[in-house]
């Protein structure tokens, strides 16, 4: 559980180390990148457990949905990495220091961010024939798209002709959206649209995804 | 729900994968297990027994043939059989950071049982598999037999009218087989119908009460395990001690089998006497058996290759 928060921990020992005047920033980012790569844990989870325990077979060839296996897979891990990131929340609101709304907020894109990435791991987790590949590509994808973005830092240091890109990107339009609200960084109207819309629409469509290839990959073909 | 379990009617599956020729897995299968019988699966490692029980599960799709479950049409309506079947996977492990008692009443919880009978079940399932010693021990601290009986446990406690078994025993020493066994029993006795494949062949003939050879992707014999050794020309089985050479004389009697100097003739119970007495006139030492199981089915497998 702790291993979970080494990447997190060392950028923001960096991040301290270089500028600690962006900590704040750093602390809600790395709440938000921790519940991004539960996404991760996922996919590392749902196609071990499929391929060295037979766990699809047992449990999908009975009555338990595949949509209620998938989800309710994603929220035993969430259970299971939370509590180092709630520590994190805490150090966030303090140091911040969040308000009752702000604090509200995280809450809300800590968890349409979670559903997202949980979406994308368990359908990627679908695609691995064999473990030995899982955890070099899911940690790939999950850190480059974590970390590389505005999550970490503030979005005004990331170059303007690509900021459209990373606002739709979960984990950097999450943080960007933190980062506006306690006047960190200023977004325009469009800017706003896009990285909440973004968010929200990304969210429903892959929930939606994931929801009809679980229901379609429980039968081999 | 009809009063037949499953049924398949010319069955095929083939699995197309990209640079490589298909492989056709099931090549018609149609076989029949009734309400209440234990009926296993025999056949060679790729014979066909898994696909086919993945398919009768749900978890894949035939490419042609049809197949019920209690009526219901598994490929069309997967999701009314789900209800009515349970499966033991092939080499499948319980969770490692659950103990075998967190294993079971949590399956059982998933498929909708309540808490009470969960819990009940779960206590009558780890008693019935000698389990209750290692209950609370974490299922990575288990031996690779206990860990399969904590998966047999697992399905057995949910008396699914429909369970199917792939290799259920692998891995066990005599003793769980056994408990296995009359767990197995125990389900049909009280209404379930069990589907087994499995590589022992004493299980196979000590448990079912008929059985079903494939190779290839055919059903090639079916029948009682009576049935299959009648097939093979006899119930008794004569050996011959440095016999080699007078092969040709024992021809006529039944299906022979040399193995270095020693030979083997598969005869029928009325033609012992006739046989001993050739054996005797050659002075040839004889010593009679009944057929196994293993040998009727070495014989009608390896037949069935010889013939391709």
């Amino acid at each position: 559980m702790a291993t979970s928060m080494v990447v997190q921990g060392v950028i923001l020992v960096f991040v301290w180390i270089l500028n600690s005047s962006l900590i704040g920033v750093a602390l809600v980012g790395a709440v938000l990148f921790s519940m991004f790569t539960m996404g991760q844990r996922v996919l590392n989870e749902a196609a071990y457990i499929r391929i060295d325990h037979k766990a699809n077979d047992l449990y999908l060839a009975g009555p338990l949905s595949p949509e209620s296996y998938f989800l309710g897979m994603s929220a035993g891990i969430l259970v299971v990495y939370v509590p180092p990131v709630l520590v994190v929340g805490v150090l966030a609101v303090l140091v911040v220091p969040l308000t009752a709304a702000e604090v509200l907020l995280l809450l809300g894109l800590s968890a349409v961010v979670w559903v997202t990435a949980a979406s994308i791991g368990y359908v990627f987790s679908t695609g691995f024939r064999d473990n030995r590949a899982i955890w070099a590509y899911s940690s790939l994808f999950f850190n480059v798209f974590g970390v590389l973005p505005p999550v970490f830092y503030p979005l005004r240091l990331f170059p303007a002709p690509l900021r459209p890109v990373v606002l739709l990107m979960p984990p950097s339009a999450a943080s960007s959206l933190m980062q506006w609200a306690t006047g960190v960084t200023q977004l325009s109207l469009g800017e706003l649209l896009l990285a909440a819309g973004g968010l929200v629409a990304e969210a429903a469509i892959l929930v939606s995804f994931a929801i009809f290839w679980a229901r379609r990959t429980v039968r081999g073909r | 729900m009809t009063g037949e379990a499953l049924r398949s009617e010319a069955l095929r599956k083939v699995y197309h994968s990209k640079g490589a020729p298909p492989v056709e897995a099931l090549s018609g299968v149609s076989m029949e297990v009734r309400r209440r019988e234990r009926v296993a699966l025999l056949g060679r490692n790729g014979a066909g027994k898994t696909t086919f029980l993945k398919i009768a599960s749900t978890l894949l799709r035939p490419t042609s043939g049809s197949i019920e479950v209690f009526g219901f049409d598994v490929d069309r309506t997967p999701e009314k059989v789900r209800p009515y079947i349970a499966v033991v996977p092939q080499e499948g492990k319980p969770f490692f950071h659950l103990t075998p008692r967190e294993q079971i009443f949590t399956y059982l919880r998933t498929r909708g049982l309540s808490r009470e009978t969960a819990r009940f079940r779960t206590e009558q399932s780890l008693s019935r598999m000698g389990l209750t010693d290692f209950a609370d021990r974490l299922s990575i601290t288990l031996s690779g037999g206990q860990r399969q009986r904590t998966m047999v446990a697992t399905v057995i406690a949910t008396e699914a009218p429909l369970l199917f078994l792939d290799e259920p025993t692998i891995g066990m020493d005599p003793f769980a087989r056994r408990a296995v066994w009359a767990s197995l029993r125990d389900l049909t006795d009280r209404g379930s119908t069990i589907l087994l494949t499995t590589h022992y062949l004493d299980e196979a003939e000590a448990l079912s009460h008929r059985l079903y050879i494939v190779e290839r992707g055919h059903v090639i014999v079916s029948g009682t395990a009576e049935e299959l050794k009648w097939a093979v020309g006899g119930t008794l089985k004569v050996t011959l001690p440095q016999a080699a050479p007078e092969v040709e004389r024992f021809r006529s009697f039944g299906e022979c089998a040399l193995d270095g100097a020693l030979l083997t003739i598969i005869v029928h119970p009325e033609r012992l006497g006739e046989l001993m007495e050739v054996a005797f006139r050659a002075k040839l030492s004889a010593t009679v058996g009944p057929v196994t199981l293993e040998e009727a089915f070495l014989r009608v497998v390896g037949r069935s290759i010889d013939e391709d």
